[in-house]
């Protein structure tokens, strides 16, 4: 029988090590600390923790030391969890357990994994230790060979947590110098800055306030640690957006203009949305909630949102990415009164995974970044059975100093509920009673907010990691959907950045108050103090709120479900933010000063437009090499490895997947779900990302993403009139210090992204309906500083009237004529081809004319003319034209049909040959229609740019040429081979 | 009379919704039904006609696939799965309900005329590729098998999405049993063989055979042929929109017209039990 655990790790450790191991054999490890006999559990061993057919089980002993390992390792290595961290086996493990022996409640397991590795040659097992186990959550023990030989193997005890030290709790005094002031902000993690500081220093000194607090037996004239720990996580950056809100002074070196931003947020993104919102009735709930609400029929309403989970994710791939999933699913049960996850979407920024180079200190490499986070993410989607329709990986050497990971999710819900509320509106009155529901409060997961609002050190704190637990969050959200079509809700938000404080807190604005015992949160360990209860950000967690006459219906519905549901609070119309730990008020905040409190940020914005050497084309080029090495490079290469590894296809609704075309390797452009079971009313979902266009501009490079979220979508068959936007910035961070002497600059660039953010969003009648920002994306500081080039992820969500009439990249059939719709421009700036001339000689640069969008408008109506033609049946070929330029678009095409094209570039633009062929102009797509649909099709787009580029041919061979100048010829396999090679990184199936 | 269709849910079971759209797509009247209130007495098994396991991640797959749900139903639903067995009413587990119905022992169950008695004879083990993969398949149905669910169907394209589908028999004699009966009822086969000729006893390579199944099995009936379970999943075909090849206009069409000429070719599988319930009452 073969033991695939440890094939998996041989050939990993070939993959991305070059390391031949003979063989590994895996052990799978159960501690149990209970009543039970030993010899009771070993006779239910083939019951629970062994397969009868496929595995050997045994109890009290190591497997290691039996006849089963007669041939003795050159070396074993144990991992195990660290105390503490979410053991997920384990607690499966624990409910199997309860099944065979439900009389042992107290009973806990924790799960371990052995791998034995045979002919491992002069493999150092400390370094093999260290690839199979992440320090910050694991631990691992060795055997050495000599070990080997003497039979000492390796044993894990039972990971026990260290005694939690409650602390009573305490007042701070801010009577104090400035200095010390900022450090107490420092020394807490706070990440309060000094005027955030005096704003609370001033809040205590107010006579009024003293003498309600000293109604109420809280000390008078200085916080609680509970209130100063619960402000810093409401005004954190990650929670309060402050950078955004900030009021900017903003110089223009280029054109002499010197002026005053009023919140970035307000300006550009609030106002246009709510603009557009006067002229259509779908827009149902911009902003203010969980996620954007759009109505998409008379009976459904759908929703999406995106977070990014970059730091955690630096720290542990895995787990970081596993909380940014299954967090973002929670914002969508949170919305209005709950909405159903149906779609995930996930876009990972990533060093390049092949780096050579020297990785700063605590970092890891970014191909153990991209195994991590995709497991992360694979393993949250795919338990939580939300198929994984869209997405994206983009690589550059600074994405080592900090990953992104962004995570969307698409939601529908019914647009009134039986008993009549529109589904959207939260509905909650003084006298609620405030539940926490599914996971329990723990010390993992305190200062995730704060944490994520400082740039990443050597001392990051282990508690900000946790990994999600799948499971009882989908527990928890069958139970939740149940209740609210019961009627139950009154309002529901998720326990994300902040935990209860920010989720009570924020819900406590509808009614004007609240009060939380926090001694009837139920707790993960005893002794978790009171500040760390209330900010503690432990997962699967949901606060929601419910009428007393329903509590016991409620109550009912989740111990059917085996959810933790707990009564935590009330809601009132106090004004008062009151929380209290027994009969003992531990903070007594004004509702309006928590939220509303925080001063504005000044900050100060210059933009003087980046030096780049200029790209120079070569004279003389084989441009059948270029394509080929183009297809490689790992922007551009088939991430089908990956992708396949998401379940993309669970609900029965995907009508356009990942990956498309005869072989089903062809890049998808868009996903398209059909939600409604025997319905063919669809739904496109998108994004579009060009980060490296910040190296010229970070305005272009918004307009860029923008347009190629509404290009991939319009290729499959958006109804461009109802489709709406989601914008994600990552930025480093643009605040002028003394660790960001750059910081006008940088805060330049997001002055500029947003400014074309709203003018693009403006001409395409494209809301954008919710958003976020991660604006601390730099590691170290000085000279080894990293930050990210400034990201702006867009991504989209629209109507489509029927996925049967979709389109997909791969060609057809020969005899198809080849169209591209948009025009190419000398715009070879910053594109992917010069970045590769660049790394093949550092003469040259990647300055230039970077791809610019000067008449959105124009493009929108051909896109809706374009889009017109795929409802009608007449184009079912088409395909986003973007990094690589036509060339690789084309290739793209041909692998997916497995299929030869006949091209000639001429006439399709003003650019020189290297432009049209590899230009990544905006605004254009390709599109292959049967003849018998040509006229049909030129019809439709009379009017719109439109150059015929040839015809699908009965052949394996791609040709283009320039007139009479022959630029390409390939064999479609060998080009299939090249571009699905990079990132195989499998290691085989052998 | 319209059969009544019990689609279990709960701890991590996720395809509950498009399974219980698919069998009111064929006739039937369908209910998800958490599987607590089959074990607390809410809900009686004996008042449905048909019982689908769907797939899904229960308890995420943790101590190997299915075996804690399967756990569960055999301790605590034991009595009531055993009434419905013998009362002749169709089961079918698709990809984690498969492997539920594996380790619970109802598959392949007992030698004809024998109640269920619960003991796993089987095993689905990890994929050989180490890897979870979502990837339409071709497959081919024994036409000689009992299994009711899979009267008249030849071959049908449908994704597996699963990382323990090798299927396994702990000797060549039980396995070789199992084909003597016809309860290898479902089969990997490789697409550019004629139809009707793909059944093979040779293992496929990958990704033909997506998991080094012996025999290249997908599924497998009990001795009735009411009870069945596979591994892909013919729901996610039930409309030919959701065929990879529907933008090329090759998507096969399914055998009824419950989407008019949309029918994709999975929903058969689960009009025959129907149409099977319908006949037998």
């Amino acid at each position: 029988m073969r033991d695939v655990r440890g094939d998996v790790v041989r050939r990993q450790l070939h993959a991305d090590h070059g390391c031949n191991v003979q063989r590994v054999r895996s052990i799978c490890g159960y501690l149990i600390q209970g009543q039970t006999s030993a010899e009771a559990i070993a006779a239910r061993v083939d019951d629970l923790f062994a397969d009868p057919i496929i595995e050997h089980g045994a109890a009290n002993s190591l497997f290691l030391s039996t006849d089963l390992f007669e041939q003795i390792p050159d070396m074993v290595v144990t991992v195990g969890f660290k105390p503490g961290v979410t053991d997920n086996p384990g607690k499966a493990a624990t409910d199997g357990y309860l099944t065979l022996f439900p009389e042992d409640t107290e009973a806990k397991i924790s799960t371990y994994t052995t791998y034995a590795f045979y002919g491992a040659g002069d493999l150092d097992p400390t370094w093999l230790a260290g690839t199979l186990h992440n320090g910050l959550i694991e631990r691992a023990l060795v055997a050495d060979s000599a070990a080997c030989q003497a039979g000492t193997w390796p044993a894990l005890d039972y990971p026990t947590p260290p005694e939690q030290v409650f602390i009573q709790p305490k007042t701070i005094d801010l009577e104090c110098d400035d200095e010390t002031l900022e450090t107490i902000s420092t020394e807490g993690l706070l990440a309060l800055n000094l005027e955030e500081m005096h704003a609370i220093q001033a809040h205590y000194r107010d006579e009024e306030i003293r003498a309600l607090r000293i109604k109420h037996g809280i000390s008078p004239d200085a916080p609680t640690d509970v209130e100063l720990e619960c402000l810093a996580q409401t005004w954190s950056e990650h929670c309060k957006h402050k950078i955004f809100a900030s009021r900017i002074h903003h110089v223009d070196h280029e054109t002499g203009e010197d002026t005053v931003i009023d919140s970035l947020f307000k300006t550009h993104i609030m106002t246009p949305t709510h603009d557009m919102q006067k002229d259509v009735d779908w827009l149902l709930s911009v902003f203010h909630d969980n996620s954007g609400v759009i109505a998409w029929d008379d009976t459904w309403s759908v929703c999406m949102k995106a977070e990014t989970h970059n730091s955690p994710s630096a720290l542990d791939p895995y787990g970081g990415a596993m909380t940014g999933i299954v967090g973002v699913n929670r914002d969508i049960l949170g919305t209005g009164l709950g909405a159903r996850p149906i779609a995930n979407t996930d876009v990972f920024c990533f060093g390049p995974p092949n780096w050579e180079g020297t990785l700063p200190d605590n970092l890891f490499h970014p191909s153990r970044v991209l195994r991590g986070v995709h497991a992360g993410v694979r393993v949250g989607g795919n338990e939580s059975g939300i198929p994984t329709v869209n997405g994206a990986i983009v690589f550059d050497d600074r994405y080592i100093g900090k990953p992104l990971v962004y995570c969307g999710t698409v939601g529908i819900m019914p647009r009134h509920l039986p008993d009549g509320r529109p589904s959207h509106i939260k509905t909650p009155v003084a006298g609620d009673i405030v539940y926490m529901v599914g996971g329990r409060v723990g010390y993992d997961g305190i200062h995730g907010a704060t944490f994520s609002s400082l740039e990443l050190t050597e001392e990051s704190p282990s508690s900000a990691v946790q990994i999600g637990d799948p499971i009882t969050q989908k527990k928890m959200v069958d139970m939740i959907l149940e209740a609210r079509d019961e009627g139950l809700i009154s309002c529901i938000t998720d326990n994300g950045a902040g935990g209860l404080s920010s989720s009570i807190g924020e819900m406590a604005e509808y009614t004007n108050g609240c009060e939380i015992d926090l001694a009837t949160v139920p707790l993960k360990q005893a002794g978790l103090s009171p500040w760390e209860i209330l900010v503690s950000e432990s997962q699967e967690r949901m606060t929601v709120a419910v009428r007393p006459a329903d509590q016991a219906a409620f109550e009912a519905l989740a111990h059917l479900h085996e959810v933790e549901a707990t009564p935590v609070a009330t809601f009132t119309s106090t004004g008062m933010f009151h929380v209290r730990y027994g009969e003992e008020t531990v903070a007594y905040l004004p509702i309006d000063f928590l939220h509303d409190g925080v001063p504005q940020l000044q900050l100060e914005s210059e933009w003087t437009p980046p030096q780049q050497r200029p790209f120079v084309t070569p004279d003389d080029a084989d441009h059948n090499e270029l394509l080929t090495s183009m297809l490689q490079r790992p922007n551009i290469a088939s991430k089908e490895t990956w992708v396949r590894q998401y379940d993309h296809e669970v609900i029965a609704q995907t009508a356009i997947k990942p990956f498309v075309g005869v072989e089903r390797d062809g890049p998808g452009d868009a996903g398209v779900i059909a939600p409604l079971h025997g319905d063919p009313h669809g739904l496109v979902i998108s994004c579009g990302i060009a980060p490296r266009y910040s190296d010229i501009d970070a305005g272009a490079m918004a307009a860029a993403a923008i347009d190629e979220a509404v290009r991939n979508a319009v290729c499959v068959g958006l109804d461009v009139d109802k489709m709406a936007g989601l914008d994600n910035f990552c930025w480093p961070d643009p605040i002028e210090s003394v660790k960001t002497p750059d910081g006008r600059f940088k805060l330049a660039q997001l002055v500029r992204a947003n400014r074309e953010l709203e003018r693009v969003c403006r001409a395409y009648r494209l809301p954008c309906v919710s958003g976020k920002d991660s604006m601390k994306n730099d590691y170290g500081s000085g000279k080894e500083k990293i930050s990210i080039p400034p990201t702006l992820l867009f991504s989209l969500f629209g109507d489509h009237p029927d996925v049967r009439n979709s389109a997909t990249s791969d060609f057809k059939d020969a005899g198809d004529r080849i169209y591209l719709v948009g025009n190419s421009q000398q715009e070879l700036g910053a594109s992917e081809l010069s970045f590769m001339m660049r790394e093949r000689n550092s003469d040259n640069g990647i300055g230039g004319n970077v791809p610019l969008l000067l008449h959105p408008e124009k493009n929108l109506a051909t896109y809706r003319q374009l889009s017109r033609t795929i409802h009608q049946g007449w184009v079912k070929t088409s395909h986003d034209c973007s990094e690589g330029g036509l060339a690789v678009a084309l290739a793209e095409m041909c692998i997916g049909g497995r299929i030869g094209a006949s091209i000639d570039i001429d006439g399709t633009g003003n650019g020189d040959l290297w432009a049209r062929l590899w230009g990544e102009s905006l605004g254009r797509i390709v599109v292959a229609v049967k003849p018998e649909h040509e006229l049909d099709f030129l019809a439709t787009m009379k009017g719109h740019p439109t150059t015929i580029l040839g015809e699908v041919t009965a052949s394996s061979v791609l040709e283009m040429v320039d007139g009479e100048t022959a630029l390409i010829s390939s064999d479609v396999n060998a080009l299939a081979d090249a571009w699905k090679g990079t990132l195989d990184m499998t290691g085989g199936v052998a | 009379m319209v059969p009544r269709v019990a689609v279990l849910f709960g701890f991590g079971i996720n395809c509950d919704h498009e399974t219980k759209a698919v069998f009111e797509l064929a006739g039937a009247e369908a209910h998800r039904i958490h599987v607590n209130r089959f074990i607390s007495g809410d809900s009686q098994l004996e008042d449905f006609d048909i019982l689908a396991v769907p797939g899904g991640f229960s308890f995420g797959d943790h101590l190997g696939s299915g075996r804690l749900l399967g756990n569960r139903m055999r301790f605590a639903m034991r009595d009531a799965l055993r009434v419905f067995v013998d009362a002749g009413k169709p089961i079918i587990g698709i990809c984690n309900g498969f492997q539920v119905l594996v380790k619970t022992g109802l598959l392949p169950g007992p030698a004809a005329g024998e109640s269920p008695d619960f003991v796993q004879r089987g095993s689905l083990g990890l994929n050989d590729s180490g890897r979870y993969e979502d990837r339409w398949v071709t497959l081919e149905f024994d036409p000689n098998s009992p299994c009711i669910w899979t009267k008249g169907m030849t071959r049908m394209s449908c994704p597996v999405r699963h990382g323990e589908g090798k299927y396994i028999m702990p000797t060549p004699q039980a396995l070789e049993a199992l084909s003597t009966t016809h309860q290898l009822t479902v089969r990997y086969v490789d697409p550019s063989t004629e139809v009707g000729t793909g059944l093979s006893d040779t293992a496929l390579p990958y990704p033909l055979s997506p998991n080094g199944s012996m025999r290249n099995v997908a599924g497998i009936c009990d001795a009735t042929g009411l009870v069945f379970g596979l591994m892909p999943h013919p729901e996610a075909n039930y409309a030919r929109w959701l065929h990879p090849d529907h933008t090329r206009g090759t998507a096969p069409i399914g055998k009824g017209d419950a989407l008019d000429s949309w029918e994709g070719e999975g929903l058969q599988m689960f009009r025959n039990a129907v149409e099977y319930v319908k006949q037998n009452r």
